[in-house]
């Protein structure tokens, strides 16, 4: 004969709890404190940490930026320029590098990092000269300037 | 003109170069016997480029000094700035990178890079606007290693709310082992 349901002396009962354990335990065996031996304290901590980390790995991206920034302008004020006028100057003389390989380069390669600074400040003048135009009066003007020659 | 006279009448130290202003003509104007007030000249510094004909000669002769020292090898470890895989590269040879994704290249061939954006060394830099062309730089590498990231995770966790999701990240990645960087006197 065949028996269609489980007698009820048959439980199903959790075999691999200690493995079940360890795996979140094996996080957190670096923490300090209790955390570290006692799972319910240690869930709550692995738990955050694994969320800091999430958060953080798209905070790195920003932070390092940052960084590269600092270390740009600090590098061009060595040289006489300012951060926003050296990479304004160095987007429009259509050099394309990012911040992280021009402060590589202001780190590891300062002789070409010069020659950039210098391409900057050319291309600058450049600029003033341009938006300075040629000195003369729009014609048809009637100035109230007086000339002397 | 007035200059002359001036100079005639030895008033010459009253006199000063007052640059354009915008609406002045180019012309220098001299202004007699009247003081040097803050608005006699801009207040922004005088620029002065120079001279673009002895510009362009002095142009020439670098570049052919830059020409004659690649054709004669005169140049130690040659460094490059590479844009590979959406990410810019500062690399020599002999060099390892790793990079965050597949490359449709079996483990052993040969790449060349082509999107070469700095090219230096120790006397000269070649900077590329943006890129250098092909035929001045050779950038060869050897792909290494295909694997996959460590497991990253992924969690979200709301607390109070009964809210959490685990996930784990694995990466493929691809090593590569950049082999030489040439360059060819073709500058004009």
């Amino acid at each position: 004969m065949v028996l269609l349901s489980a007698p009820r002396w048959l439980r199903s009962r959790l075999t691999d709890r200690f493995w079940r354990v360890q795996e979140v335990l094996k996080y957190a065996r670096h923490f300090r404190g209790r955390k570290n031996r006692c799972y319910s304290l240690a869930i709550r901590s692995v738990r955050r940490a694994f969320v800091k980390s999430t958060k953080a790995r798209r905070e790195k991206k920003r932070f390092l930026r940052a960084l590269w920034i600092t270390r740009i302008e600090a590098a061009s004020l060595e040289h006489g320029l300012k951060y926003p006028s050296f990479i304004s100057n160095l987007l429009k003389s259509q050099v394309e590098l990012n911040r992280k390989m021009i402060a590589d380069l202001a780190i590891y390669e300062p002789k070409t990092f010069k020659s950039l600074a210098a391409l900057a400040q050319r291309r600058r003048q450049e600029g003033f000269l341009a938006a300075l135009g040629d000195g003369k009066e729009p014609e048809g003007i009637f100035s109230r300037i007086v000339h002397h020659c | 003109s007035a200059f002359a006279r001036c100079r005639e009448e030895g008033l010459r130290s009253l006199l000063y170069p007052v640059s354009s202003i915008g609406l002045i003509p180019r012309e220098v104007t001299w202004l007699l016997l009247v003081a040097k007030t803050s608005l006699t000249s801009p207040p922004w510094p005088e620029v002065k480029l120079p001279d673009p004909v002895e510009e362009a000669k002095y142009h020439a002769e670098v570049v052919q000094k830059v020409n004659k020292m690649i054709a004669m090898g005169q140049y130690g470890r040659l460094f490059a700035v590479v844009h590979f895989a959406s990410k810019q590269w500062k690399i020599t040879s002999e060099d390892l990178i790793m990079m965050d994704n597949v490359l449709e290249a079996e483990c052993g061939d040969r790449i060349r890079m082509e999107k070469v954006l700095l090219v230096g060394a120790d006397d000269f830099t070649l900077i590329g606007r943006p890129l250098l062309g092909k035929d001045l730089v050779r950038v060869e590498a050897t792909v290494i290693e295909k694997t996959e990231s460590w497991p990253k995770i992924n969690m979200r966790f709301r607390r109070r709310h009964n809210y959490q999701k685990k996930k784990i990240i694995v990466n493929p990645q691809t090593v590569l082992r950049i082999n030489t960087i040439e360059i060819f006197p073709c500058l004009s």
